[in-house]
């Protein structure tokens, strides 16, 4: 059936289908458009670099679907229904190309690819639209009738999914009446369209009117693509636009190390307090967002009832964005973004509430334990703990505005070079007598011992210390400590958004330890760890940093430690968030574990990359824990749930937080926490 | 409203002090020096009411160029101007000598208010505020909490804790008033303020320029002497008591206690 030149009123359809193509793309290109202009408001960031290894970390994780498959459990198999739809998505795409096409082209079939392919894409059509039609059904089932916590049930849902579903209904009846008047231009493998077809001839339906019937449907299937499409941008499935885009430009540093700032002599403002402060990339992500949730349900903020959640942060941003983005533009929303004066004289025009304390409250930016697993699970890649810090940073810098019982944190860093405030002097009391080399009385050492500020001042962790120099010693390495010189690694400095005190403690670490021209530091903290590793090299400090755990599984491959003595008890392992997920540093404390005799190690539900924080991470070790309920008592639970005899750690905050939750849950009689250093120290022959 | 802080530098509270062997000072080579905490409910209060009425505020400083780094400390929480007495003179001055030689400066400052920390968490005297006040003749209030200055800026309502309560007093202006914990917070400087403190002024004056001589400060003209630092005796280490179970390990305890610690 020629559809072109079929007439409607008198008008032939290809003239009517480029009107409709012409309007729809009209609104479309408008809508990204006005998208793309604010965007252009954010500040520079250059994601441009590597782009081989970007287009190839884009292209597989949206053609493989590991962004939603990577996480798919049996209790959320939302990542499978994801899969389904995309390559419906993108069989269903190849084949509007026809559709549209046969408007303009008489006689255009699958055929000209070749009779093969017209015989089997038909059924590869009807198979997938099948898949689809389950996937949405299933899509109205979770929103609708199992509502788990992380999807929301908004009409604009509502509205997609009956167009996907209508898209398909549509495919089915035009295949149906086609099979009936075009026998040919359809094979017969299309299944569900000859069973249509046989059901219209049984209903008596006259050739004519199937024709007009084949036309109207055809019309319908074009013009719902049309809306669809233009919907696209004006809902959160703009991420079938711009997922692509954002995992292209995603960071490409480690996710461990924030962005510093460099112009701190010469900058006015620091951090951000207004939505236009934020880089173009970070107001990307923000319309990047699917609304997913996968952000919410491994938010250890959220999960614990406090007023956090990744998921609304974001979208409570992206809103404020297109509220206040036009009034940025000046009213002229198309052309250049003006003079700054214009692009003020613009901004008193709004009257909105301030992106700090309005939009997100100053609760919600402490929540934040830093712990990454927002970015961990995101599957289009979102950034946020940056921009949670970047808030941080202007209430800091700016505002001296923080949680009352930072100030003495900070003093305390910048006096004696620990959070605790105890005398600097007294630093590597703890080694006092235990012969250690300190580098400024010999600094012949083939590893640097980087103790950090826990492992020097308190008292439960100083245990630790003791235990790795007993491994060292025991192994015969050649090691030694800063000693007094050893400051305060500045990671809970800078995550609470002190970046100037943050770089006073790095800029002096790193001159002293290029001083005595260290090579390869081993730390025992993971915080230090990731500081050191990720966001030393920022300020000229390149060294070769390894964590505990890691520096004692390799003596252990290579023979050199052996661990003999058994230890009979069930222990399971908390993954520390800087260790885990930001350097997934995963797989050494549990092999070591294994390497003890004796031990029966046992996973935690959460584990891995869905590890849930402890509490202290982002500084909020400093702070007080006034709003819902406790990190640690509730990561605690976890380990309960699974009766272990002792939980292990490789991070100083965690066993602090353990072992205060363990008292507060008065569990001493049945578990206790030990770090995988201590374990390692008694199972040494 | 103009105020006026004198400010002294002290070593951190948790500096490890080591007495020089001939006992006559400590060692301050590895010391980290800090504003005195007491001085600085100080500057905030005087920020506090510039931010009121208007006005300045200053820091007067004594001491050496270490000092400049607690200067620019309290100029950064926005404290607009300070002067530095610096002179070799000046040095080993008792509270009177130092009173004396602040008491000079001030006569060439703008003040309604002139604030001094309670004491100095170094040596403790908790005198200069007074002898300062003496010497200008001005009204002082030591101790405050809480600091109400009326409208006309002619005279203040104070709070001073005294025990079992609270003495309210009413002090005429220009006063020196010492300061105590719980009059304020004292604010965290923002970068923007640690930036500006960097250009803003800082007045250094010597002996010639304060119009003194040399015998009226410093040790010259103090009316006290340090005589010798003694540290405090070392404490010896503790004891555990061995043994299996309170019936052996009591037993010895009592005896310990008896015979060594003679206490029981
Ligand atoms: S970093 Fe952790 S605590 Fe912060 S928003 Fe993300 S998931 Fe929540
Ligand atoms: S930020 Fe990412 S994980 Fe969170 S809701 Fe949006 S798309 Fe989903």
């Amino acid at each position: 059936m020629n559809v072109a030149v079929y007439k409607i009123l008198g008008i032939p359809n290809f003239i009517l289908l480029a009107i409709a193509i012409i309007v729809a793309l009209a609104f479309f290109i408008n809508r990204v458009k006005h998208l793309y202009f604010i965007l252009r408001i954010g500040k520079e960031d250059d994601r441009f670099n590597d782009i081989g290894a970007r287009i190839m970390f884009a292209l597989k994780r949206i053609l493989l679907q590991l962004c939603v498959l990577k996480d798919v459990t049996a209790k959320d198999l939302a990542g499978l229904g994801h899969a389904m739809i995309f390559y419906g998505f993108l069989c269903f795409a190849f084949s509007y190309l026809f559709m549209f096409g046969r408007g303009f082209i008489p006689g255009l079939s699958f055929h000209i690819l070749g009779d093969t392919f017209a015989g089997y894409f038909p059924l590869l059509l009807d198979i997938v639209a099948l898949m689809v039609i389950t996937g949405v059904v299933w899509g109205l089932l979770r929103r609708y009738v199992v509502r788990p916590s992380r999807l929301e049930s908004t009409p604009e849902a509502a509205i997609i999914m009956g167009i996907i579903a209508s898209l398909m209904v549509f495919h089915f009846l035009m295949e149906g009446f086609e099979v009936n008047i075009d026998p040919h231009e359809t094979a017969s493998m299309a299944f569900i369209g000859v069973a249509f077809a046989g059901l219209f001839n049984n209903m008596g339906i006259e050739r004519t009117t199937q024709e007009a019937l084949f036309i109207a449907s055809w019309w319908i299937h074009c013009l719902l693509v049309l809306g669809f499409m233009v919907l696209i941008p004006y809902s959160k499935h703009l991420h079938l636009i711009l997922a692509p885009f954002n995992l292209f430009f995603k960071s490409m540093e480690p996710r461990g190390a924030l962005r510093p700032i460099l112009d701190m002599e010469e900058a006015e403002t620091f951090g951000v307090s207004n939505i236009e402060e934020f880089t173009w990339k970070q107001l990307l992500d923000l319309y990047t967002c699917a609304e997913c949730g996968r952000c919410e349900i491994n938010c250890p903020a959220h999960l614990s009832e406090k007023p956090l959640s990744p998921r609304h942060l974001i979208h409570d941003m992206k809103v404020h964005l297109l509220e206040k983005g036009p009034h940025l533009l000046g009213g002229n929303n198309g052309s250049e973004s003006g003079t700054d004066a214009q692009a003020e004289a613009a901004e008193s025009g709004y009257d909105g509430p301030a992106l700090i304390g309005g939009v997100v409250s100053e609760d919600k930016i402490w929540s934040c334990v830093t712990c990454g697993s927002c970015m961990e699970q995101c599957p289009v890649c979102n950034e946020h703990v940056d921009k949670i810090v970047d808030m941080r940073r202007y209430m800091v810098l700016m505002e001296s505005n923080f949680p009352p019982e930072i100030q003495a944190v900070f003093r305390n860093m910048e006096n004696n070079s620990n959070p605790w405030g105890i005398g600097w002097a007294t630093r590597a009391d703890w080694a006092k007598d235990l012969g250690i080399k300190i580098l400024s009385e010999d600094s012949n050492v083939d590893i640097l011992y980087w103790v950090g500020c826990a492992g020097s001042f308190d008292e439960r962790n100083k245990k630790i210390s003791t235990a790795l120099v007993n491994i060292f010693k025991k192994v015969g390495v050649n090691f030694g400590i800063l000693g007094a010189e050893e400051k305060c690694c500045g990671d809970s400095a800078r995550r609470i958004g002190n970046e100037y005190l943050y770089q006073m403690l790095a800029t002096e670490t790193i001159e002293i330890l290029k001083g005595y021209n260290v090579k390869k530091i081993v730390t025992q903290c993971p915080h230090c760890y990731n500081t050191l590793k990720n966001e030393y090299p920022q300020f000229g400090g390149d060294f070769e940093v390894v964590h505990s755990t890691e520096f004692i599984l390799d003596l252990i491959e290579k023979g050199k430690l052996k661990l003999s003595k058994p230890i009979d008890k069930t222990i399971t392992y908390h993954d520390s968030c800087y260790l885990g997920r930001y350097n997934t540093v995963y797989d050494a404390p549990r092999k070591i574990l294994q390497a003890i005799p004796g031990v029966n190690l046992v996973e935690m539900e959460r584990n891995r990359a869905k590890s849930i924080c402890c509490g202290a991470g982002g500084g909020r070790m400093w702070m007080e824990e006034h709003l819902g309920k406790r990190i640690n008592e509730m990561r605690l639970q976890d380990a309960l749930d699974i009766n272990p005899n002792l939980i292990s750690t490789a991070c100083p905050y965690c066993l602090t937080m353990f072992e205060d939750a363990i008292k507060e849950k008065d569990v001493q009689e049945t578990l206790t926490g030990k770090d995988i250093i201590e374990l390692t120290e008694e199972a040494m022959a | 409203m103009n105020s006026v802080v004198c400010v002294k530098q002290v070593p951190d509270t948790e500096s490890v002090i080591k007495i020089k062997p001939d006992g006559s000072g400590i060692i301050t080579d590895d010391l980290k020096f800090v504003m005195n905490p007491y001085d600085e409910y100080g500057v905030e209060e005087a920020l506090k009411l510039k931010e009121k009425f208007g006005g300045s505020a200053t820091i007067l400083c004594m001491g050496p160029s270490r000092v400049v780094e607690t200067i620019r400390t309290g100029l950064a929480m926005g404290v607009d101007k300070a002067v530095q007495l610096d002179d070799p003179a000046f040095e080993g001055g008792d509270a009177f000598a130092t009173a004396k030689a602040l008491a000079e400066a001030l006569k060439g400052l703008e003040y309604d208010v002139i604030f001094c920390g309670k004491q100095a968490v170094d040596d403790d005297l908790s005198q200069v505020g007074q002898i300062l006040a003496e010497l200008l003749g001005l009204p002082h209030v030591s101790l405050i909490q809480k600091l109400q200055v009326a409208d006309d800026k002619k005279s203040a309502v104070v709070d001073r804790q005294v025990e079992g309560g609270i003495e309210v007093l009413k002090v005429l202006l220009p006063a020196v008033l010492t300061t105590q914990k719980g009059l304020n917070e004292p604010r965290y400087a923002s970068l923007p303020g640690i930036m500006k403190a960097k250009k803003k002024p800082l007045d250094v004056k010597d002996l010639a320029a304060l119009g003194l001589n040399a015998d009226s400060v410093g040790c010259n003209g103090s009316k006290t002497m340090i005589t010798k630092y003694t540290a405090p005796p070392e404490r010896a280490a503790g004891k555990i008591i061995e043994g299996e179970g309170p019936q052996e390990t009591a037993p010895k305890l009592v005896q310990l206690l008896r015979e060594e610690a003679k206490v029981i």
